[in-house]
């Protein structure tokens, strides 16, 4: 097809090719030389590409990065941004499936925590920069009545995360922090972790896996009935009233609302 | 559809950086603006929080840098939204973005893609500013792009094409002296006569930052990261005496320096600024 008869679109999908790493001959037949080969121009926007938003990826995955060592992270972050580009124009919002991706990456089966390490990454990352919402008070639930008490759902703050690993991922992460990186505990097996944000900080501790289990229902927008019968299962003694007071005291909540009637939440 | 409040004309502001914010908020330099990238302050962050602090005490302009509007596809009115709400919070000056393209088909390849300057390609980026003043209740100011490939079919001239986009949509001009620069010197036109071609009643700010040689290809790279060079300084007092004192903004976005030297920078911007008040524009 002459170049003349390329639509706009089908120039702006063949420079995407090309700026991602594909393929430029199709692109190149449409570009002036002035002097150059018109690959080597095509080839300035690609490094852009690759350069920014490969930073962005090391900057939100640096232990990863130091995990499977500089060359290596840039060649993942490369097949990562090849097939995964950013769908979101705000870059804070980019990786969050980098790790999905990982899992799969064939030269990693050496490291098979990986890809639970660039999840506790990017929840590191969700609270360093998610803004906390002004926590609900219990008192709000006096308006509940008792018949209603079952179908109450909270919503909790949009910082926190809940990641569950079969490897101890948080002693992982906190070794790689030094510059002589200490041996790790592996024989206390894996780890529950609530990660969010507090104050000005990133704070996360582990959790028994009964409160992992209420908290992460909670935060999946289950019914708090529902919470307490997933926790019940791992630990028969679970004290409901005890674990729900937790929540509010530690400014976990911010509405409520009830289910399964789908009312906003207030 | 709200004009941008008048700020002073001749007031020089600096891009605001994360890593200067703190010192920015203690120290409280006397400057005439602040501009930040929208794109980092769309999201539900604790930079925003930060950002209205600021804003107590400085003037915004906010600089959109992702809008994409040279797609040959609908604007994304998610992110039209996003940048309404933070024009809502912030209340800014001056609103820009860019005559490029940075998303198709679902990937933001994060960066001001170039697009060829033609009859279809005037229609469609004219029909998307328009919808972004409408949808954002503000005149856009366009910014001319810094470019390293030029299209074989392009008919006409870039400035020619925004000069064109002015008068259809009413928009207005960000002319950023850098960018013709380092256009002019990577395709070999004459700077001055891209400048006088522009509309003068059209500049509604102008931007200055540093560029670097590549080093394999004889090439200027756009890259705000360095001081500004001497011929834009010239170029900018040419730009000067045409327009006439014009808001202007420093933009360091890589290689970061103290920000001793980007308020140097705006200094020197100033003192020009205040001579050409006394020069006659064309």
């Amino acid at each position: 097809m002459s170049t003349d008869m390329l639509t706009l679109l089908e120039l702006q999908m063949q420079l995407r090719r090309a700026v991602l790493g594909g393929d430029t001959a199709e692109i190149v037949a449409a570009i002036h030389g002035d002097g150059l080969d018109p690959a080597a121009r095509v080839g300035i926007y690609r490094n852009h590409a690759f350069a920014t938003l490969g930073a962005s990826l090391q900057a939100t995955f640096p232990v990863i990065c130091r995990l499977v060592d500089k060359r290596f992270f840039a060649y993942v972050a490369h097949e990562y941004l090849r097939g995964h580009p950013p769908h979101s124009r705000c870059l804070v919002e980019y990786g969050a499936d980098f790790g999905d991706f990982l899992a799969d990456f064939e030269g990693c089966e050496a490291l098979p925590y990986l890809a639970d390490i660039a999840r506790f990454e990017w929840a590191l990352n969700v609270a360093a920069t998610v803004r906390e919402a002004p926590p609900m008070r219990p008192e709000a639930l006096a308006a509940v009545s008792a018949e209603q008490a079952a179908y109450v759902a909270l919503r909790l703050q949009p910082s926190l995360s809940y990641l569950a690993s079969a490897w101890p991922i948080d002693a992982i992460w906190q070794a790689n922090q030094q510059n002589e990186v200490p041996t790790v505990d592996f024989s206390g097996g894996g780890t529950k972790l609530e990660v969010r944000r507090a104050g000005e900080a990133v704070a996360w501790r582990r959790l028994d896996p009964a409160s992992f289990a209420f908290r992460t229902a909670l935060a999946d927008g289950l019914v708090v009935a529902a919470a307490m019968a997933a926790a019940t299962l791992l630990d028969p003694a679970f004290d409901l009233a005890a674990a729900v007071q937790r929540v509010f005291a530690e400014g976990l909540a911010t509405a409520y609302c009830l289910s399964p009637e789908q009312e906003p939440m207030r | 559809m709200t004009k941008d409040r008048p700020i002073p004309r001749c007031k020089t502001g600096i891009g605001l950086r994360s890593q200067h914010a703190t010192e920015i908020a203690a120290a409280r330099p006397k400057l005439g603006f602040l501009e930040v990238h929208a794109e980092n302050y769309m999201a539900e962050t604790v930079a925003v929080d930060r950002l209205l602090e600021l804003r107590r005490d400085y003037e915004m302009s906010l600089h959109g840098v992702a809008l994409s509007l040279g797609s040959a596809e609908q604007l994304d009115h998610g992110h039209l939204g996003r940048f309404k709400t933070l024009i809502g919070r912030v209340e800014p000056v001056l609103v820009s973005e860019h005559l490029a393209w940075s998303a198709i088909g679902g990937a933001y390849l994060n960066d001001l893609l170039p697009f060829p300057y033609t009859e279809e390609s005037l229609g469609l980026f004219c029909r998307h500013v328009e919808e972004a003043q409408e949808a954002l209740g503000r005149r856009l100011l366009i910014e001319n792009p810094s470019s390293y490939l030029r299209y074989r079919h392009s008919s006409m001239p870039e400035a020619e094409f925004l000069t064109e986009v002015v008068r259809r949509t009413g928009c207005g001009i960000l002319c950023d002296v850098n960018n013709i620069y380092v256009s002019a010197m990577n395709f070999g036109f004459d700077p001055i006569a891209y400048l006088d071609a522009l509309p003068i009643g059209a500049i509604g700010e102008i931007h200055l930052a540093g560029h670097h040689a590549a080093e394999d290809v004889d090439i200027l790279i756009d890259d705000h990261g360095s001081r500004i060079a001497q011929p834009v300084w010239d170029l900018h007092a040419a730009a000067l005496r045409r327009f006439g004192p014009v808001p202007t903004l420093i933009e360091w976005d890589t290689n970061l320096p103290a920000l001793e030297v980007l308020l140097d920078e705006a200094r020197h911007a100033q003192e020009l600024a205040d001579v050409h008040r006394y020069v006659d524009t064309a």
